[in-house]
């Protein structure tokens, strides 16, 4: 044991994190990014996609080659959700902190349970993830057991700044329990109501909210709407009664406007991370401004 | 960890296609037959290491076209036929290094031919920046010779790289890569190779080490939208350089031409001692939301120099082509391009020169990552080359099952 500490001292001794010391962090996602802020004050965050940009299609660009170069953490979401470039920028930059099994890469998708695995998976089946709903950073519970854990990998890479990390987390958690109360007070009104969605970016979000989900723009997950489809969709807000049909800030809105205009339902664009609205500045003011949104989508009274 | 064997599979065909008999042929069939069957072991036993935790990627791709005419310098002839049917096992080994095997089925003339076209090893976790890859792989010059053919947005690649490059240059060797610590991507690297697929067609006393080659990338973002890079590329051959004479013209040549007859047209047949790559990419996508919409333009220009060591001359060959590509939605794109290529063939005591430039246009569908249908309209001019053509339609599909292909820039 000692000897282990002591050559690990000897390790961050020979490869210093960084010449100031503060991490530099690669964030695969907008809302990675803003974790890593609260947990980090002095970090160099780079985030790698915006709320614009379907994470499931990014290309690896040089840029984020070089980014990840110089990286001492990558915090992605995982769940194979960025399987099609970070294998890529892994390879291509080189970068021997942040492979495979090492602990600079990160998946938040490691540190909580996912919902929707599946135990088979076939091609035939559109664009699934085995290992679960990767879109994990609406469920505030989740977020919180994640921020715990990546307070702790930073600590673990950065040992001079441990204190600070686990501080930030707990304070970090501290004000978002609170917020969660006040969250699932204001979306009290929520319950019950019944909302086509396109692609399962907000299951985490609705399941917690208890809002079902009745009806997915896509066929399959990854293939981009019909016209088959939609006029099925179409029947089904005959039969069943929708209140809002809703999309991601990175998703095409014709789809949700086609089905809205022939079936007289509201349709409304959702952040799907930080930046995704003009109101979504971070974590907090993100998730007020998804239950502002589907509370005037649906027409729910405010509860505030 | 369960034990899996190396690929037993060989790549050495050219001594067997020499001169062939029907009763060689057979032989030569059954080989390929049992090649391919050593290679289906490998793949079974890779499954049951699968079963035991080990978790590589799998893909398997099928590349299948009808083709309306034979064009010149092309690997596909007139009619049905099969591209590159290939099949690919990747996966970190440990935590040092990442191996990848690929390994190809061709129909070509009537015959089945079994080829590994990658088996490497790269390491992971040399300091910061710096990585190897050793074994059989594609070469990092140019744009497009890095990415594996099925990722591109046309039935072949450009006149001038199926000339020069054997459509794409891989080969046995080893890369020493570095990544610059800088805020624009920098890359430089360099390469050392056997050479076999880049030698001079009449060469008798090659050297085993035929081929060095250097290359840097530089690239970026302007802005959220608009990414770019650049690339320069030497490749030195030390076996590039023809030895045309007349003494060996009657008999040598005459095998020579039978053995390319029936060789798959892999190997460049335009090689010299030096050659020089310029290449650039664009890329555009509304918000760099790539799902919906996105631009690509890409040009190469290609040289190479000193093409005889009994020729005098200072012929080079050339080439470049110009590409740009369109998604309009998740499901449809279509594509542009146009190339030249101008060549020189050593003919006992001068060059014959040969000249190809080729119009493509190009619509495709793809249901979804894993499967696309191409529709590819074709004219080529020039002279000098075999099945020059006019005018060739091609319906071409290439799928993958298993893992899809990455998002490479």
């Amino acid at each position: 044991m000692r000897t282990l500490s002591k050559l690990s001292l000897a390790f961050a001794l020979a490869f210093p994190v960084s010449s100031h010391g503060a991490l530099i962090v690669f964030a695969c996602e907008p809302e990675w990014a803003a974790l890593s802020e609260e947990l980090a004050t002095d970090a160099k965050v780079y985030t790698a996609t915006t709320a614009r940009q379907d994470p499931h299609h990014i290309q690896a660009r040089p840029g984020l080659i070089s980014k990840m170069r110089k990286a001492d953490i990558v915090v992605c979401s995982g769940a194979e959700l960025e399987t099609g470039w970070l294998p890529v920028l892994q390879m291509k930059s080189a970068n021997p902190k942040v492979q495979t099994g090492d602990k600079g890469l990160f998946f938040a998708a490691d540190q909580v349970e996912t919902i929707g695995k599946l135990e088979k998976v076939d091609p035939t089946m559109g664009d699934v993830h085995p290992e679960g709903n990767p879109h994990l950073h609406l469920d505030p519970y989740r977020m919180q057991k994640i921020a715990l854990a990546l307070a702790e990998r930073m600590a673990e890479l950065d040992p001079g700044n441990r204190d600070e990390y686990l501080a930030n987390a707990k304070k970090f958690s501290e004000l978002w329990e609170t917020n969660i109360k006040r969250w699932e007070k204001e979306a009290a009104p929520l319950k019950g109501k019944n909302l086509v969605t396109y692609h399962s970016n907000f299951d985490y979000l609705l399941e917690w909210l208890g809002v079902n989900v009745v009806g997915d723009l896509e066929p399959k997950p990854g293939l981009p709407p019909s016209t088959r489809h939609l006029a099925s969709l179409l029947k089904l807000s005959k039969k069943t009664s929708i209140d809002a049909i809703v999309y991601a800030s990175y998703q095409d809105k014709k789809g949700a406007d086609w089905l809205s205009q022939k079936a007289g339902l509201p349709a409304t664009e959702l952040p799907m991370t930080v930046g995704g609205s003009e109101q979504s500045k971070d974590l907090i003011s993100l998730y007020d401004d998804l239950i502002q949104k589907l509370l005037k989508v649906t027409g729910s009274p405010e509860n505030s | 960890m369960p034990l899996v064997n190396p690929p037993v599979i060989s790549t050495d065909f050219h001594s067997l296609a020499t001169k062939v008999t029907p009763f060689k042929r057979a032989i030569h069939k059954r080989s390929a037959c049992s090649r391919m069957a050593k290679a289906l072991i490998l793949v079974a036993a890779s499954a049951t290491a699968h079963a035991e935790g080990f978790s590589p990627n799998f893909s398997l791709i099928l590349d299948g076209h009808y083709k309306s005419a034979d064009s010149a310098l092309s690997e596909y002839e007139k009619g049905f036929g099969l591209g590159h049917i290939e099949l690919g096992v990747s996966a970190a080994i440990d935590d040092l290094f990442y191996g990848k095997f690929t390994g190809v089925v061709h129909d070509h003339d009537g015959e089945t031919e079994f080829e590994t076209e990658e088996a490497f090893i790269q390491t992971l976790a040399l300091p910061g920046g710096f990585s190897v890859r050793a074994g059989r792989f594609l070469s990092d010059i140019g744009y497009l010779n890095g990415q594996h053919a099925h990722t591109d947005s046309f039935v072949e690649r450009p006149a001038a790289y199926r000339a020069m490059l054997g459509s794409h240059y891989y080969d046995d060797g080893v890369r020493l890569s570095y990544v610059m610590p800088t805020d624009t991507f920098w890359t430089i690297g360099t390469e050392a190779f056997s050479g076999e697929k880049m030698q001079a067609a009449d060469l008798t006393d090659p050297k085993s080490v035929g081929v060095y080659t250097a290359f840097t990338k530089i690239g970026g973002d302007f802005n959220e939208e608009h990414s770019w890079q650049l690339g320069l590329s030497y490749l030195r051959n030390d076996n590039g350089a023809s030895i045309s004479s007349h003494e060996h013209e009657d008999d040598e040549d005459h095998e020579h031409e039978e053995d390319e007859g029936h060789n798959h047209s892999h190997n460049a047949k335009f090689t010299g001692k030096n050659t020089y790559i310029a290449d650039a990419v664009w890329k555009w996508a509304p918000d760099g939301n790539f799902k919906y919409r996105s631009l690509t333009l890409t040009g190469e220009y290609l040289q190479t120099q000193d093409l005889s060591n009994t020729i005098k001359g200072n012929e080079k060959n050339k080439g470049f082509y110009l590409s740009s590509v369109y998604k309009m939605t998740p499901q449809w794109a279509v594509g542009a391009r146009y190339g030249e290529f101008k060549g020189y063939e050593a003919h006992e005591d001068h060059f014959d020169e040969k000249k190809l430039q080729e119009t493509e246009l190009m619509v495709s569908w793809s249901h979804s990552h894993f499967s696309t249908v191409r529709l590819q309209y074709t004219h080529q001019a020039g002279n000098g080359f075999e099945n020059t053509n006019n005018n060739i339609v091609t319906l071409q599909y290439v799928v993958s099952l298993g893992a899809h292909d990455a998002h490479t820039f």
